[in-house]
């Protein structure tokens, strides 16, 4: 069926809208690319400059790797007095993974509490927790710091961890994510085939919640990982230190005598585990951040 | 007012989720029968349609058939994967919305929630720089039409579904849109609104001129609304044509079965030639076809061969010879009577007026007679219509 | 950084089916022993420090050396110590928070800006981007870096001797080094502006996309068909729609704002230079706790809470005006 005037068919506005949106297009892309570019070029330099040896670094400006990355590797491993990085990693790795778990736990317990039964104050005790979440943690440090020191807490980890249990914001996380994936029936239906209220909880409810586990297991872990302001104040043995708090003590000593090379290896290997985590899990951390947060 | 063509639209959704990924938990593999390219699945293919100026248009098929994506492509909210669209001699495939003068009712009516009634349906003219006085007038000509000048102040959430379908049709019109696009609009209504507010559909399409294309799954909207159907399945269009064409004369077994309710039925036969003229057999059963008929086939020299015979539910009547079957249900409807049969092993429907009091059939056994104008005739082998096999989707039967 | 981390909804709608018939055995008790373990260590580790920390803001307290002195009630003292001019003639709180405000405000003005720009681009069916996941990936990854290694890095490379100061004098831009860190207060603030804004724009970009995909997208279909061009569709209906969410984003990220600390004191050696240009509240806070003074650290610490109170409830009141 053709029309008898294709003929006199106008296709200039069409092609003139197809110029324009490609324009558009290709102007949004060049923005992401700058951004991209903003985002990544600190820590090309950093790696550039992890590759390359203290004198190397004194030369001038480069784009370019070296070949010096395992020599300062090497030394960073090696590293003791002040800073014993290597001490520091081990530190943090524990802090981290115990406070992380315990964090998620808990975190997902305690909302599962509020979700699954009806008991007096509930509503209550949501609308606290979502109130405390505000309060910044700060104001609690100078009381925890006094009763650390009052009670020789110091220079013990388990004041790090343990107090990881109460976490407001993983626990707000933790009831959407119940909310919108966790039918009430299904602990009906597990309490009738006979399980135990910690069995339902254990076997049941947590193997559904596994995705919000990873990701908030995730983000404590990092957020304990990267935490300088307590760790600063309640750990003062050198051998006990974390990462961060090295970190801090270096940045203290004087730069430009320090062999650079293997600071810019330092600040490297503080970074690098978080970032080889997010390159195979970036998607589902992502995900995580809003997932069961904005709709319901 | 315009005139829409589409020519050769293709539409292919590229692939974004991997195959892999969720089907180990016993998902069903594919709900379509798409079909599916390197470059994705395609939901529209071959798609040439004219409309004129002034034509009421209906898309109609079952779910994921194509039919909502193409009004999306008119609309410009969907990329044209190929061909081209041309509205009022202009192509306008990469045009904008914006800039097309098309409006659309959609199936959620998108109301702006924190505009009041007036403000929705004054928005499209207010970008437009209307004048104040000129958009108070359109408004509200426009809420006198459909009923809704009380509600001019509230806001959308303030109103029944009903009422929100009436602002939403409201908001298309105020601005005389070269082109009404109505994306099942009646859908989220009960069966009470919606049979209401199709018949002020119809109204209002005689007091407003414009072009409307709608969509809708339900074919008793179809019927009833459009000067023309397009039938679609899988992306493909099955066929075009006045509502009545599309009920007397289904191109194929889909749309004879999709159009007319209860379902037309099927029942395994033989195409003979006796004395020079068509006959059916179905078991037995000989039935001469029309004069119509036996041309048509005529001029598609269609062989004797065995076929699959369709006859609609009212176009049986029980008799004293004919297809026999048992009577399994009997559904009262008032008038008539609904029997449900089973006859060559198949579930059959068939409708019987009820006139001199009701006659109970369930159990017995009974015959169905039916004549040789009403049967249609199915190819076993591509389900094409035998009288219409050489046809294209377009052509019309002319009477 | 845990508070911005999750994004609350701001119209609770209540789904859970409150009332439910409870016939034969209670199970409310199970309710309290699963919350039992949250509410000890909260009341153990979180809330009888704070209620310490509010005492000691009113008491001398401080440990100088192994001698403790305190705590002694000193009623409003340590306030009107906070509040008295030092003797460089600057009141060090008033200072701090106006920093710390500062800071914020240079980061956050782009953090939003350029986030609900992206937020916007990649949400539009008119543009269709494609790799938009790369890029998403690329912006949120440095919100998960240590933000101390990321100052540190960054004094590694602006400071006198770094790579920056290099790159610059071998284009010819500069012909001496110039000191970025601690001699000019703008370009000190300047350089944390920019670290937080680098560390935080993607995770603002995401909330704010999630925001937006809340939206009923026909919303936006039926205003491109109205008529509407995409800044028309931004300022009349992504907008307004997205206000709640934005407002929420935007008060979590000032209260983040507020406690900032490892990015200033990792690149000023925790000193505030130059000339406390950039010493944050809880910088001060921590000066403080290092000196082991808890009097005057408490009443930093409640300062640093009224304000953050006074702000949450300020927003929070605003936005349930906004709903009704």
């Amino acid at each position: 069926m053709e029309s008898n005037n294709y003929q006199l068919i106008d296709r200039k506005a069409d092609q003139a809208a197809k110029v324009k949106l490609t324009i558009e297009r290709t102007l949004v892309y060049i923005f992401l690319v700058f951004l991209t570019i903003i985002c990544l070029f600190f820590f090309y330099l950093l790696f550039v400059n992890a590759t390359r040896s203290h004198a190397e670094i004194q030369s001038g400006f480069t784009l370019i790797p070296s070949k010096h990355f395992f020599e300062n590797f090497q030394k960073m491993w090696n590293l003791s007095g002040m800073a014993p990085v290597r001490k520091g990693l081990r530190n943090s790795f524990i802090i981290a993974s115990i406070s992380s778990v315990l964090t998620t736990y808990f975190s997902a317990l305690t909302a599962y509490g509020v979700y699954a039964y009806n008991f007096k104050g509930k509503k209550f005790v949501e609308t606290f927790i979502l109130l405390i979440m505000m309060i910044p943690s700060q104001v609690s440090s100078v009381g925890f710091l006094e009763m650390c020191n009052e009670m020789h807490w110091t220079n013990q980890y388990w004041v790090l961890i343990v107090p990881g249990i109460a976490a407001p914001a993983t626990f707000f996380y933790m009831i959407q994510h119940l909310r919108a994936t966790l039918p009430l029936d299904l602990v009906e239906a597990s309490r009738m085939d006979g399980s135990s209220e910690f069995m339902t909880f254990n076997r049941i409810v947590l193997p559904i919640m596994k995705p919000a586990l990873a990701v908030q297991l995730i983000f404590s872990f990092v957020a304990s990982w990267n935490n300088l302001y307590l760790p600063t104040l309640l750990i003062t043995k050198t051998e006990l230190k974390t990462l961060p708090t090295m970190l801090a003590l270096l940045r203290s000593a004087d730069f430009a005598n320090m062999d650079n090379g293997l600071i810019y290896m330092v600040i490297f290997i503080s970074i690098f585990p978080v970032m080889l985590v997010y390159l195979f899990l970036s998607r589902a951390i992502i995900k995580g951040v809003t997932s069961g947060s904005v709709k319901g | 007012m315009a005139e829409v063509i589409l020519k050769d639209i293709k539409k292919i959704y590229p692939y974004v989720e991997k195959k892999t990924k969720n089907n180990k938990k016993g998902e069903p593999e594919k709900k379509h029968n798409l079909q599916i390219t390197d470059k994705g699945v395609v939901a529209v293919q071959n798609f040439n349609l004219e409309i004129k100026d002034g034509e009421f248009i209906v898309l109609v098929g079952p779910s994921g058939c194509g039919k909502s994506t193409t009004l999306r492509m008119v609309a410009g909210l969907e990329d044209i994967t190929e061909g081209e669209l041309i509205i009022d001699g202009k192509v306008v495939n990469s045009i904008e919305p914006k800039d097309r003068d098309i409006a659309m009712v959609f199936q959620s009516y998108a109301l702006y929630p924190h505009m009041t009634v007036y403000q929705n349906m004054a928005y499209s003219l207010k970008i437009k720089h209307t004048p104040k006085d000129v958009i108070d007038q359109k408004v509200r000509e426009a809420a006198r039409i459909l009923n809704i000048e009380e509600y001019l102040d509230r806001k959308p959430r303030s109103l029944s579904g009903g009422q929100r379908q009436r602002v939403a049709i409201g908001r298309a019109i105020v601005r005389n849109p070269k082109v009404l696009l109505m994306d099942e609009p009646l859908s989220n209504l009960d069966a009470k609104l919606r049979n209401q507010m199709r018949a002020e559909i119809i109204k209002l399409r005689k007091k407003i001129n414009t072009t409307f294309i709608y969509v809708t799954h339900d074919q008793i909207e179809a019927m009833t609304l459009g000067d023309r159907i397009v039938i679609m399945r899988d992306g493909f269009i099955q066929q075009i044509g006045t509502p009545q064409d599309v009920f007397d004369y289904p191109r194929n077994k889909f749309v004879s079965g999709f159009i007319g309710s209860p379902q037309m039925n099927y029942f395994d036969g033989k195409l003979l030639i006796e004395d020079g003229k068509y006959v059916v057999d179905v078991d037995g059963y000989k039935v001469t076809l029309s004069e119509a008929k036996q041309e048509r086939l005529t001029a598609n020299k269609i062989e004797p061969q065995d076929v699959c015979v369709g006859i609609r539910p009212d176009h049986m009547v029980i008799g004293k010879e004919g297809l026999e079957g048992m009577v399994d249900v009997s559904e009262l409807m008032g008038t008539n009577a609904h029997l449900h049969m089973t006859v060559q092993n198949k579930d059959t429907i068939v409708i019987v007026p009820i006139i001199n009091g009701y006659n109970d059939y369930v159990g017995k056994t009974v015959k169905l007679e039916f004549t040789g104008n009403l049967v249609h005739l199915f190819s076993l082998e591509n389900d094409k219509n035998l009288e219409f096999i050489n046809e294209n989707v377009y052509s019309e039967v002319e009477e | 950084m845990d508070n911005i981390k999750s994004i609350r909804k701001v119209e609770s709608n209540d789904t859970e089916p409150k009332k439910r018939i409870q016939k034969g055995v209670s199970y409310a008790k199970w309710g309290y022993i699963f919350i039992i373990p949250f509410f000890l260590v909260y009341l153990a580790f979180t809330l009888y420090p704070q209620i310490k920390t509010f005492i000691f803001s009113f008491q001398k307290y401080f440990e100088s050396g192994l001698n403790v002195f305190g705590p002694k009630w000193n009623n409003f003292g340590n306030y009107v110590a906070l509040f008295t001019k030092s003797e460089n003639g600057v009141v060090m709180i008033v200072k701090a928070f106006t920093n710390t405000m500062i800071m914020w405000l240079m980061g956050a003005v782009f953090q939003f800006l350029i986030s609900l720009v992206l937020a916007v681009f990649f949400t539009s069916s008119r543009l269709r981007l494609k790799a938009t996941g790369f890029f998403k990936a690329v912006f949120y990854m440095p919100n998960l870096i240590m933000a101390s290694a990321f100052a540190f890095l960054f004094y590694a490379l602006f400071n006198t001797v770094g790579p920056i100061n290099q790159l610059a004098q071998m284009m010819g831009w500069a012909d001496k080094p110039i000191d970025f860190i601690s001699t000019y207060p703008w370009s000190t603030r300047t350089l944390v502006a920019t670290m937080n804004f680098i560390l935080w724009f993607g995770n603002t970009t995401i909330l704010l996309m999630a925001g937006i995909m809340g939206i009923d997208e026909s919303l936006f279909e039926s205003a491109r068909m109205d008529g509407a061009s995409s800044n028309r569709v931004f300022f009349d209906i992504t907008l307004p729609l997205l206000k709640p969410i934005l407002v929420y984003v935007l008060i979590t990220s000032l209260i983040g704002g507020l406690q900032m600390y490892d990015v200033p004191y990792l690149l000023t050696k925790g000193g505030g230079e130059p000339n406390f240009s950039t010493m944050t509240i809880v910088m001060l806070l921590n000066k403080y706790l290092s000196a082991n003074n808890y009097g005057m650290a408490g009443a930093v610490a409640v300062v640093l809470f009224v304000i953050t109170g006074g702000l949450s409830f300020l927003v929070f009141r605003m936005i349930r005006r906004k709903d009704d």
